[in-house]
């Protein structure tokens, strides 16, 4: 299974207008159309994640990721926040590029992994990072995923 | 939803952090690799945040949690399809079709698991 069919053009957001660290998360969160309750605890948890060390994993790109019971199948969304954002990345540098993973606790299919794996292989990609700042709309950003056949 | 039940689905989301973190070597080494996760520090720190939150709980529920947790890696499961996912018995429509059920704490009439709707 690749990239591309994991992501749905609702869930990317191409003009991000957090400007924390909390305030781009909810955003992200806010792409997969959970309920309110849903939206706080998974909140949270990706909090927690990023207490651990920071999902930025340099190069302008961060994968915020976790397990959760708030969702049933794993589900992806997309951010850009163009002038970038202090992200506490690995290499110090701002944060342009969000990709957001969440994936139940229970996964009968166990994607979680392969995707995470994915879109890192995907952001290590030597033209990506300037091709997505070049988008113009979602679609552009799924033709991005289909090019790249990962 | 019922603030008990938020927790507890906290406690679960911070358990399967952990369980990955710790026995699923794949997704140590992404951790590891990718974002410079310390494995040690990491678990200290979510045995802290599970711990604390466990202290939230209501006596009855807490126990009822522990109990099930003992014997089985996950105490509260999603209803999918009808279904109670941790032991894969149909749910009572009444309680399978609605996720303002999650206002009340409910259980798995078959394994005693908490139960959480989802959408």
């Amino acid at each position: 299974m690749e990239l591309r069919e994991f992501f749905h053009r609702d869930a990317v957001n191409l003009e991000l207008a957090g400007e924390t660290k909390d305030d781009v998360l909810k955003e992200l969160i806010g792409l997969l159309g959970l309920d309110e309750k849903s939206e706080s605890i998974l909140f949270k948890m990706l909090k927690r994640r990023e207490n651990l060390g920071s999902t930025g994993i340099g190069r302008g790109i961060a994968i915020p990721h976790c397990r959760s019971l708030v969702v049933n199948r794993l589900r992806v969304a997309f951010g850009r926040k163009s002038k970038g954002l202090d992200f506490n990345a690995i290499d110090s540098s701002p944060v342009h590029y969000f990709f957001l993973i969440v994936a139940p606790p229970l996964e009968v299919s166990n994607q979680y992994l392969p995707v995470l794996g994915k879109i890192a292989q995907f952001a290590k990609e030597p033209d990506v990072p300037g091709r997505l700042q070049a988008l113009t709309t979602p679609d552009e950003f799924l033709g991005l995923l289909e090019e790249k056949a990962l | 939803m019922h603030p008990q039940l938020e927790i507890l689905l906290q406690i679960q989301d911070l358990k399967s952090q952990r369980r990955d973190l710790l026995e699923v070597d794949d997704e140590r080494q992404v951790e590891v690799q990718e974002f410079h996760v310390n494995i040690d520090d990491a678990i200290r720190d979510l045995d802290q945040r599970i711990s604390e939150m466990l202290d939230q709980l209501e006596t009855p529920i807490r126990s009822r949690y522990e109990r099930i947790s003992a014997g089985r890696s996950r105490a509260v499961v999603p209803v999918i399809n009808g279904l109670c996912y941790g032991c894969f018995v149909a749910i009572p429509t009444a309680v399978s079709g609605d996720v303002r059920r999650n206002n009340q704490i409910r259980h798995c009439d078959n394994c005693g698991r908490f139960l959480y709707v989802t959408e």
